[in-house]
């Protein structure tokens, strides 16, 4: 395989959107290509990763549409949809062209405008990736299925709700460190889980979990721009190889698991991912978990290597995953904080990593961080790719 | 409207494939018998649900998975004001979702 390079990186705020979803595409992927400054490079393939537009925006085909926008005909273009985890997916298959060497620059944009649906719409959009006869007929949604999974991992480990709340609390404070975040507002303990007014403040959305367990529905876009080798050597700027990429499968429906607290596809994603890179979670500064629900953080955690089964939520008591711990998760607010346009979050992961592992992440920046990973958890964690990046010292 | 939930019982391995699949999740085999999901067990996990999907009414849904004495799981909807983890329950079959013109029967658990 062909190295693969990450040379450009940007996004749109996320939040509540009034642009089109192809506007917000677009001004997320003018971002990334000027961050990259390709000069006369050619873009050869544009790869965009989305999970409802079909259904929400009544719009198809958005690998086509967006090249029309940046005028970037004849490249390549297609979709990718894999649920939440489409905008790691469309990453993969952006440097599968390049390591085939059919294409030197790619163009990999992550979108999706979903506030333009009402809140039942918008779940039951999401809700339709679970299993259809023994699942979704039911009433699940996606909150439903990390209730379950929370009540089930919180018993048999001891994890309390003040852990989950931390989790909340240290995302929220680093996404008012980030401009790009949904949610600017820092939240304490006493607000979400001690004080009485608590009840009002955080009220149950799937039982153990509250609302300031669950991530925010997001509109937003993000972009990055992998070149071949040849291509990067042209050009200035530091440089983030693609070390290793892994992705797994699961059962759809969650209760054929052998052990349901189990996040088998993040365990062997995550494997798969290190092998390539030739590392190991101890060789990782910085991480971006793909905290939908504050319990998968812990969990994704523990499933990536960086902590033991049972062994996460002390950790997080300690502090080590806090912005100056010894492994900063989630420095970009993560999707509690920052939001979740399903369709970008995948890439929007590997946005902010591309930006700490070049040091140019701000008042959140991570101090020298040489090593990052990425965990996109699609379904309920039937399909979840891993991404390994290293920064290379020019 | 099927009156009965069916899983597919593998006729090389005796594994019970719920939901049906083509090709048996344990040794590959392609031929099964059909198994009705049904009768007692305990409750593995649950939640109260209140961000709903469209065609739900109430302010929250009961939901559960169940773990039945013959080792199989099963999704489904909790009838039960007082619900524990690992409280025994029993099936029963109900309309689990109602689309106006379509109600969808499925698996509803109760105390025993």
């Amino acid at each position: 395989m062909k190295p693969v390079y990450i040379v450009g990186a940007g996004m749109t705020k996320f939040g509540r959107s009034e642009w089109s979803l192809i506007k917000l595409a677009s001004v997320a992927s003018l971002a990334a290509l000027r961050h990259a400054n390709l000069g006369d490079v050619p873009v050869d393939s544009v790869v965009v990763a989305n999970m409802g537009a079909a259904r929400v925006n009544r719009q198809t085909a958005l690998g086509s549409a967006l090249v029309d926008q940046l005028a970037l005909y004849p490249a390549m273009a297609e979709a990718v949809e894999n649920g939440p985890a489409s905008g790691a997916s469309a990453f993969k298959v952006g440097c599968q062209a390049i390591a085939s060497g059919m294409a030197s620059a790619v163009l990999v944009t992550g979108v999706e405008r979903m506030r333009v649906v009402n809140g039942l719409e918008g779940t039951d959009f999401v809700a339709s990736l679970s299993q259809p006869e023994v699942e979704y007929i039911y009433g699940v949604t996606l909150p439903s299925l990390a209730g379950m999974f929370a009540r089930l991992f919180m018993d048999r480990f001891g994890v309390e709700r003040k852990h989950l709340a931390m989790i909340a609390i240290k995302n929220h404070e680093n996404g008012t460190k980030n401009p790009y975040a949904h949610i600017q507002q820092t939240v304490t303990m006493e607000g979400i889980l001690t004080a009485p007014e608590a009840a009002v403040n955080n009220p149950p959305i799937a039982e153990p979990l509250h609302l300031f367990d669950c991530c925010p529905v997001s509109d937003g876009a993000a972009s990055l721009v992998l070149v071949s080798e040849e291509v990067a050597a042209k050009l200035a700027g530091p440089k983030v190889r693609v070390a290793g990429i892994g992705q797994a499968t699961d059962t759809h429906a969650v209760h054929e698991r052998e052990d349901p607290t189990d996040l088998k596809a993040v365990r062997i994603a995550s494997e798969r991912a290190f092998s390539m890179a030739g590392a190991t979670p101890r060789d990782v500064d910085v991480a971006e978990l793909h905290d939908a629900f504050t319990i998968l953080e812990i969990a994704e955690s523990e499933a990536a290597g960086f902590f033991d089964r049972g062994g996460a939520h002390l950790a997080i008591e300690r502090g080590e995953t806090r912005l100056d711990g010894a492994l900063p998760i989630n420095p970009s607010g993560g999707l509690k904080a920052k939001g979740h346009p399903v369709g970008a979050t995948g890439v929007a992961q590997l946005v902010e990593l591309a930006w700490q592992l070049r040091g140019e992440a701000g008042e959140r920046q991570v101090k020298g961080a040489k090593t990052a990973y990425a965990c996109n958890f699609g379904g309920f964690g039937n399909n979840v790719v891993a991404t390994v990046l290293r920064r290379e010292e020019t | 409207m099927s009156d009965t939930v069916y899983g597919a019982k593998c006729t090389s391995c005796g594994t019970v494939n719920y939901p049906m699949r083509a090709v048996c999740r344990s040794c590959r085999n392609e031929t099964f018998e059909p198994i009705e999901i049904c009768g007692e067990g305990k409750v593995l996990t649950y939640t109260d649900v209140y961000a709903l999907a469209i065609d739900y009414e109430t302010r929250y849904l009961r939901l559960a998975i169940v773990e039945l004495d013959d080792g199989i799981r099963a999704t489904g909807q909790l009838l039960d004001d007082d619900p524990k983890l690992g409280k025994r329950v029993k099936t029963t079959l109900g309309v689990v979702r109602d689309r106006g013109d379509a109600p969808i029967l499925g698996l509803q658990f109760i105390p025993i």
